[in-house]
């Protein structure tokens, strides 16, 4: 192919030979047509590709959102051929590069690896991948040049970013049989201090509370609340309205980050854990516990995509057979654009379901963009509000979730 | 121990003044492809002005009724158009305030220049009375300054020597942008050199400046002979050939910095580099340098030989008797182009044949 610098002699020995014969002029014609005999000879020259060998060495497999990917980019020549070969390895557009480059100019030998480095940066959950690698290899004088793509791909995930929750999101009404760290609000073995009773006899002498005794002058003994291991269902809404907004700022992107977080926390404490993603279908992952399970998980967040506009009525009663009863449901929900709601909710409950309901609120975004005039936007917010008082009307906990806020305030709106 | 408090010297050090390591490079492969460049602009830039005489130039016909003093000699501009390049090149190497500084300076030394045969600076007491003529005064006082206009046609005269020296510019820009284009590894300004090459040659008529102007300006008094076309066309080949050397040198040493440049640390000099890496890299500089010339080389001597054939091919055909002769007329710029096509197409027939393939695919 032909390169710029090329084109450009060629161009410009052409000009000068027209420009000689409209003037009449020997000088510009032969130095024109000497211009253009250079070109044209070099077409001649071989333009070697090579063939290479390439592979990646990254700091890690996976990263989370805004987490830096060191990428070590090798490439060896298994040819004979030698001179100058571009290499460009091609990112995904969301990349954002913080250190070396992605572009290097190299001078290869036969058989020679070289490497070069580079680290990026990715602010989006998705699954993403490093590659096809272009090469470009041009002759001495720069004047002709051929391509190569080789499908050379790294196949990575952004995963949602987690943050440190400071205290139990939720409590369980279905003990299990198995101890775990998850308050019941009943009493029982545990750790966290519930009330004080009287000392009787058979209670141990560890459980004595002997400021209490010195206090009241009688035996009192600390009760605490029962911790056990529950069946979590984390219910992701992923319908196309979830989109609203744009990057970072969409409900389904806090959502997924305000899930991963759950799910870390919830796994941490030996619960056992699912995930539900609705929109065009519904996606799930069964419940299981580990940190196998949570690695699990955090791809399926990865993958989720604003598509589809499934009720939540529907999701509800098509779920709710294979959840164990009493398990608590986490909804992950703008709330929006769907009337179903209440009924959902009321079925759910009636079934003896729990669901805390985390709804980051879309109007922020689409107040930010200005694309809603203030009389609507008020509106919007009155009907919301009122959704949210008959939710908490079921006794259901529900916090509205402000889009600066941290995981950890999602549900102190509640 | 007493402890020795190092004092910072006031005196700013030299790297901090001006970025010397840029003019001279990190190799100095590197350093000798300038200078190899800046020489084959200046020959190339020389060889066409001998071709070409400015005065003859259409540009110098309308320049002339603008400032009087409009005498374009590429004696002169080639080369003090290739120095102003560089000296703006210098001045970009120097850093911050020394730029600005460097500027005011500038100015100030034109402004004195121009200024100074019409400005009478009186020299002499600086300190008088307070009261001029006052006896015994004790109170001194500083003595106003006068401006005395005293030679007014000779800054006049100045300020036209400036504007005519200035004027030469517009043929010297050739190798003003060369000159900076090389040295700041600035391809734009490579590019616009070549082009300014080709517009300037472009507005040029044999004999044009007799035709406007007196034959003292002008340099000569009779038209001069017209050359015989085996002259321009051979002019015409070395200025090619010298064109190709200028543009593939002055590109040569932008894609060679650029090669040594993915040796330095992301954002930082190549003083991180340990002594046997640098010397790596030169050597690959060198190997690949050498190779490169011994292409060009061959690629030249091969692009002159089939250039004199086709000259002479054509030579013949035009002055040998026989049906072509008689049917095209080739003695002339017609018939040069019309015997280089024919060759183009024997040299695209055998392309064909011999040479890479660019099909992707296949390779």
């Amino acid at each position: 192919m032909w390169s710029k610098k090329a084109a450009a002699v060629a161009g410009g020995a052409l000009f000068l030979t027209l420009a000689g014969l409209i003037r009449l002029n020997y000088l510009f014609i032969s130095a024109g047509m000497v211009m253009l005999t250079f070109v044209v000879l070099s077409s001649f020259l071989d333009v070697w590709m090579p063939s290479v060998k390439i592979r990646r060495e990254t700091s890690s497999d996976n990263i989370f959102e805004n987490g830096d990917m060191n990428v070590r980019f090798i490439v060896k020549n298994q040819g004979l051929g030698i001179g100058f070969v571009e290499i460009y390895d091609q990112l995904p557009p969301q990349a954002r590069i913080t250190k070396g480059s992605n572009y290097t100019l190299l001078y290869m030998r036969p058989w020679q690896e070289v490497s070069f480095e580079y680290s990026l940066k990715l602010p989006l959950r998705g699954h993403y991948h490093l590659g096809p690698v272009k090469m470009r290899v041009k002759d001495a004088f720069d004047l002709f040049y051929n391509e190569k793509i080789e499908e050379s791909v790294h196949s990575f995930s952004v995963f949602p970013q987690i943050e440190v929750l400071e205290e139990q999101v939720i409590t369980s009404r279905a003990p299990k049989l198995l101890s775990g760290a998850m308050p019941l609000n009943v009493i029982g073995a545990g750790t966290e201090f519930y009330s004080l009773r009287e000392f009787v006899p058979g209670d141990s002498l560890r459980s004595v509370n002997w400021k209490a005794l010195a206090k009241k002058g009688k035996m009192m003994v600390n009760e605490t609340v029962r911790e056990d291991v529950m069946d979590v269902i984390l219910l992701i809404d992923a319908r196309e309205v979830s989109a609203v907004g744009g990057g970072k700022d969409t409900p389904l992107e806090m959502s997924c980050r305000a899930a991963a977080t759950y799910a870390k926390q919830l796994l941490d404490e030996r619960n056992n854990v699912a995930l539900m993603v609705y929109g065009d279908s519904i996606e799930r992952v069964d419940l299981d516990r580990g940190e196998h399970h949570l690695f699990k998980i955090l791809t399926a967040l990865s993958s989720a995509k604003p598509e589809g506009n499934l009720k939540l009525e529907i999701v509800l009663k098509d779920l709710l057979p294979y959840i164990p009863s009493g398990s608590p449901i986490i909804l992950f929900s703008s709330l929006d654009d769907d009337h179903t709601i209440s009924e959902a909710f009321t079925n759910t409950i009636s079934r003896g379901y729990t669901i805390t309901t985390v709804s980051p609120s879309s109007l922020d975004f689409e107040e930010r963009m200005k694309r809603i005039p203030s009389q609507p936007l008020l509106i919007a917010r009155i009907e919301r509000d009122n959704l949210i008082s008959e939710i908490r009307s079921f006794g259901m906990q529900i916090g509205d979730w402000k889009s600066d806020e941290a995981v950890n305030t999602a549900l102190q709106g509640g | 121990m007493e402890e020795v408090e190092l004092k910072k010297s006031k005196m700013p050090s030299l790297k901090d003044v001006i970025n010397y390591r840029d003019f001279f490079g990190e190799y100095p492969i590197i350093f000798a492809i300038k200078i190899i460049s800046s020489l084959a602009l200046i020959y190339v830039i020389t060889e066409f002005y001998s071709y070409h005489n400015p005065l003859d130039s259409l540009i110098t016909k309308h320049m002339k009724s603008a400032v009087p003093g409009f005498s374009p000699d590429p004696k002169i501009f080639v080369i003090w158009g290739f120095i102003t390049g560089f000296g703006l090149y210098i001045f970009t190497l120097f850093r911050g305030k020394y730029k600005f500084l460097l500027f005011i300076l500038t100015i100030i030394m034109v402004g004195q220049y121009l200024s100074d045969p019409a400005l009478d600076w009186k020299v002499g007491d600086h300190v008088i009375p307070a009261r001029v003529g006052e006896e015994d005064a004790k109170t001194w006082t500083w003595k106003p300054v006068k401006i005395l206009y005293d030679d007014k046609e000779g800054s006049e005269k100045r300020l036209k020597d400036v504007l005519m020296r200035a004027t030469n510019l517009i043929f010297g820009s050739i190798p003003f942008l060369g000159g900076y284009g090389i040295w700041k590894r600035k391809g734009w300004a490579i590019a616009a050199s070549i082009g300014l090459a080709i517009i300037i040659g472009f507005l040029y008529t044999p004999n044009l400046c007799l035709e406007n102007f007196e034959s003292e300006y002008c340099g000569y008094e009779t038209r001069l002979e017209e050359r015989s076309w085996e002259d321009y066309l051979s002019g015409g080949i070395f200025i090619g050939l010298g064109l190709i050397i200028y543009v593939e040198l002055s590109y040569a040493a932008i894609k060679y910095e650029s090669y040594a440049e993915q040796f330095k640390p992301a954002g930082l000099d190549d003083s991180l580099l340990t002594s046997a890496q640098k010397k790596g890299v030169s050597r690959t500089l060198m190997t690949l340098f050498v190779s490169y010339l011994i292409n060009l080389g061959v690629m030249l001597l091969i692009t002159f030989t089939v250039a004199q054939i086709v000259v002479n091919i054509n030579d013949y055909l035009s002055t040998t008797d026989g049906r072509i002769q008689d049917s095209i007329e080739l003695q002339g710029p017609y018939g040069i182009v019309f015997t280089s096509l024919i060759f183009f197409m024997l040299l695209g027939f055998i392309r064909m044949f011999i040479g890479a393939d660019y099909e992707t695919d296949e390779n």
